[in-house]
This record gives C-alpha cells, sequence and structure tokens, in this order.
C-alpha cells in the first residue's frame, strides 16, 4: 500500500470518529429508548399534577408518597404501621395496552370503565387518557372497598388535566423559518372537492 | 444492553458470603428479611394475584420501563455498582495489607493503605450520599412538599431496615465503634479532598453529586449524612445496635469469630456485597410496584 493511501485511509478515520463522536453525542437523548415506550416526556403529564388529586384520608389513615416520575404518581395509604393500600395515577400515554384492557370494561364510576384485575386490584381509566389504580395489600380490601377508594379521588380534577388534542410540533430552529402557507392552493383544493357535490346535487333530479 | 433490574434480581445469589451475613443482620430486626431473588415471587407479592397472564404483563412493563433511559433505574443501579467497586477494592487492599503486614519483604505495602478512621468516615458518607441519590433517582421527588418528601424518605427507610441495619453495622458500628454515629460530625470534618480523592467510587460518582467542584461534594455529603444521622440515631437507638451484638448476629450464621471488630469489618467489605444485593432488591421492589400500578 503506498504511504499517501496508508494517510488518506487514516485521516478519513480520524474524521469519520470524529464527526460520528459530536454527531452522537448531542442527539443521544433524541434516539430511540430514552424514554419509556418511545413517547417524548413533554407529551406526557408530569407527576406532580397528579398529587393534589389523591383521596383526602380519613383520621387514624396516613398517605405517604412513595414514588413520583413524568406520568405516575404513587403513595401507600396507610393505618399505623400496616399498608392497606397503594393508591396511584398514572398517564397511560406511554402504555397502550393498559388503555386496550378497558375496552372489555363491565362496570362503570362516575360513567368512567372500571376493570379488577386479579382479586386485589381495580383500574379506573378517566378521560381515555389517565388510569387510576387501587392495589390492595393484605387481604383486607373488598371490591367495593377499592372502588370507594377509587371514587374518593378527584375524578374531576384529573379528567380536567387531559389535554384535547397532541400539542404542536416543536418550532423549528431559527434559520429554517416554518414551511410558507400559501392561501391560494387550499382554496382552489376546496373548490375542487366541493365541485362533485354540488353537481350531484345538480343531477340528482335527473337521475 | 445491560440487564434490566429484573434480570439483575434473579441473577442475585441465594446462598453465599452476603447472604449469610445479611442473614445474621437480620436477626437484629423485627420482620427479618427474605431474599427474594425470583421476579416473579416478588410480583406475586406486591399484587397479591397468581395469574402467570397478569405476571408476565408487569413483567414486560418493568422491562420497559427498566430499559428507558431517562427513568434513572439504571443510573441508580450503575450508582450500586461504583460504590460496591469501590469498597471492594478499599476493602481487598485492606486485607492485602494485614496479610502482609507480618512479611518482612512486602511489609511497606501495610502502610499503603491505612485504614483510617476518617477514611472510613468519607468512606460511610458516599455511601449515604449514594443512598439517597439513588432513592431520586428511582422514585423522583415524591409528594409536593418537603414534609411529603420527608415522610417518603422515612419510609423508604423503613421498608429497608435490614439494609440500612447493614449499612450502620458493617460501616459505622464495627470500624468506626459504637460511638460512631456521635463520633461521625468531627470526622467528616477531617474529610478532605485528599480523603475523597482517595475514594475510587467518587470518581465515578462525581458527576452525579450536586454542585460543581470537591468543596461543594463535600458540603453535599455532609448536609446528607447529617440528616441521615438524625434517622440513624433514631435506629440506632431503638433497635439496641451495638458493634458487639452486630458481631453476635453474624456469628450465628457464619460462624465464631476469633478477630477484632475492624478486622471483621474489612473482611466483610473484601469478601461481600451486602450494599449491592440489598440495593438491587430495593429497586426492584419498587419498579415492580410502579409497573403493577401501570399495566
Amino acid at each position: 500500500m503506498s504511504r499517501t493511501l496508508r494517510w488518506v485511509l487514516g485521516l478519513l478515520l480520524v474524521a469519520g470518529l470524529l464527526i460520528g463522536a459530536f454527531l452522537y453525542l448531542p442527539f443521544r437523548s433524541w434516539l430511540p429508548g430514552g424514554t419509556v415506550g418511545n413517547v417524548s416526556t413533554r407529551l406526557v403529564v408530569n407527576g406532580p399534577a397528579f398529587n393534589p388529586l389523591f383521596p383526602k384520608i380519613h383520621p387514624g389513615e396516613q398517605l405517604v408518597f412513595t414514588q413520583e416520575k413524568r406520568g405516575f404518581s404513587q403513595a401507600r395509604l396507610k393505618e399505623g404501621e400496616t399498608t392497606k393500600a397503594l393508591l396511584s395515577i398514572s398517564d397511560v400515554l406511554t402504555s397502550p395496552s393498559t388503555r386496550a384492557k378497558f375496552s372489555a370494561a363491565k362496570l362503570e364510576l362516575q360513567s368512567w370503565p372500571l376493570v379488577d384485575q386479579g382479586t386485589q386490584a381495580s383500574a379506573l381509566l378517566v378521560a381515555d387518557r389517565f388510569q387510576v389504580k387501587v392495589i390492595g395489600q393484605g387481604a383486607e380490601l373488598t371490591p367495593d372497598d377499592r372502588h370507594d377508594l377509587l371514587n374518593a379521588f378527584d375524578l374531576k380534577g384529573l379528567a380536567a388535566l387531559a389535554p384535547e388534542t397532541p400539542r404542536e410540533p416543536r418550532a423549528l430552529p431559527a434559520g429554517k423559518g416554518a414551511p410558507l402557507k400559501l392561501p391560494l392552493p387550499q382554496r382552489q383544493r376546496e373548490a375542487a372537492q366541493a365541485a362533485p357535490a354540488a353537481k350531484s346535487a345538480v343531477l340528482e333530479p335527473a337521475a | 444492553m445491560s440487564a434490566t433490574v429484573l434480570e439483575r434480581l434473579e441473577r442475585l445469589p441465594r446462598r453465599n458470603l452476603t447472604v449469610l451475613s445479611l442473614r445474621g443482620i437480620s436477626t437484629l430486626v423485627p420482620g427479618g428479611w427474605r431474599n427474594v431473588t425470583s421476579a416473579e415471587e416478588l410480583i406475586s407479592e406486591v399484587m397479591g394475584i397468581s395469574d402467570p397472564e397478569l405476571i408476565q404483563q408487569v413483567r414486560e412493563r418493568a422491562d420497559q420501563l427498566s430499559r428507558a433511559r431517562h427513568e434513572g433505574y439504571t443510573r441508580a443501579m450503575s450508582l450500586y455498582d461504583a460504590v460496591n467497586r469501590s469498597q471492594k477494592a478499599a476493602g481487598g487492599l485492606r486485607v492485602l495489607a494485614n496479610v502482609t503486614g507480618g512479611l518482612p519483604l512486602v511489609k511497606r505495602l501495610a502502610n499503603l493503605t491505612p485504614p483510617s478512621d476518617t477514611l472510613q468516615a468519607a468512606d460511610l458518607s458516599l455511601k449515604v450520599a449514594s443512598e439517597m441519590l439513588a432513592f431520586t433517582q428511582v422514585n423522583g421527588l415524591p409528594g409536593n412538599s418537603f414534609s411529603d418528601f420527608r415522610a417518603s424518605l422515612n419510609e423508604y427507610a423503613g421498608e429497608a431496615k435490614v439494609r440500612m441495619a447493614a449499612l450502620v453495622c458493617f460501616d459505622a458500628l464495627l470500624p468506626l465503634g459504637d460511638q460512631a454515629l456521635e463520633r461521625m460530625d468531627g470526622l467528616l470534618g477531617r474529610v478532605g479532598h485528599q480523603e475523597l480523592r482517595q475514594l475510587p467510587a467518587y470518581a465515578g460518582m462525581a458527576a452525579m453529586i450536586p454542585g460543581r467542584g470537591d468543596e461543594a461534594h463535600l458540603n453535599f455529603l455532609r448536609r446528607g449524612v447529617d440528616t441521615w444521622l438524625d434517622w440513624a440515631g433514631g435506629f440506632v437507638g431503638s433497635l439496641g445496635l451495638t458493634s458487639q451484638r452486630a458481631v453476635r448476629a453474624l456469628e450465628t450464621t457464619l460462624g465464631p469469630w476469633q478477630g477484632g471488630f475492624q478486622q471483621l469489618a474489612i473482611f466483610l467489605d473484601a469478601f461481600t456485597d451486602t450494599y449491592q444485593h440489598t440495593g438491587v432488591q430495593a429497586v426492584a421492589r419498587r419498579l415492580v410496584e410502579r409497573a403493577a400500578a401501570e399495566i
């Protein structure tokens, strides 16, 4: 192999590695696998928004928050030292199969679908977006107790958290202006769509 | 791709020195301790179910969660790994120093690693700090107020009683004596850059400790340990933990021990990974509680 060829190959390798490193590092968080189900974290409702919606507790009971992440918040309902139940609210955006299980729901609570999972857990889907779940610890809670607990959550407040439409995609970086929106072609298209309908209306009596 | 939390749980040993020493320490703690190494068992315990289909769903969700880089489970695991590696390295050096102390030619090796109290205090503070960092990585900052967060920390500490007892006994009472908690403040005051730099775990953790530079990190460690000391003082008082009792508890499973308390501490440092073992179990439990709530 000639000397120059070796140099060129070496430099190419170095340049490739450098470019690779510079491309890879800043965009690492954009690569798939960073978030749960590859759903952008900014679309998921954050945990602190759920915390005030947990049930008001009875005297003698205690509500201890144990976990809070994006799209999830969990608390333990305790009486003295024993844990009675795990209460949680989660955003089902990252877990489509969670939402799917409610399609077979037979029960309803405040007109939201309600499902019992196994002997210890009950789940409620609010506003087609948030799952409220009570998991009994120990065999003390009956299904009715769990449904009462679900009912004690601030379900209206939770439903109000659901955004109506997914948010707009992020603004383009400076220097790359938004694509031009020309009103003219759109109007033409509308007119084109309207035309066959008008025609058929005209033709109708003849047919 | 690294192993998920539940895979690591299933790879934990069922019976070795680590498990035996934990079992020994757990005799001091009410409620005892079970060596959970099966994901299915953990899931069915948390959800109170035995339906294999549901268990499989929970498991899939848990794996999905622990694979997501943003969720912090992998970061907590790597914190525990870093602390464990450092503990083993330091323990191994000290064992070597003890062994070679008797040989004339390699005697100088013994002077390399003085198991000084200050270093031990720094090591403990790193463990406490990594425990707090791992807690926030796994659980976020639960609750919307500071008192909520405090209650949450207390709840976690109560749940991980054996883990905390092992930390208190193996890293404070045995190497530093019964007055360890009272002495910590003074000892930590003497910890400087050099001591911190000598700990291998620090290098791995430095990026995750809030603040910039050794001074800021030291401040964080001191404050972290201060809050922990309050709690640990009550914990030691309520259980009546002493180094004497810890040794006796360990002897029930490990067999009789002839040497001093410090040697036992060094031995445990070098040959067991209690911190990592119980750490994986604690994270797995929280992860399963979340996955069970999300499916």
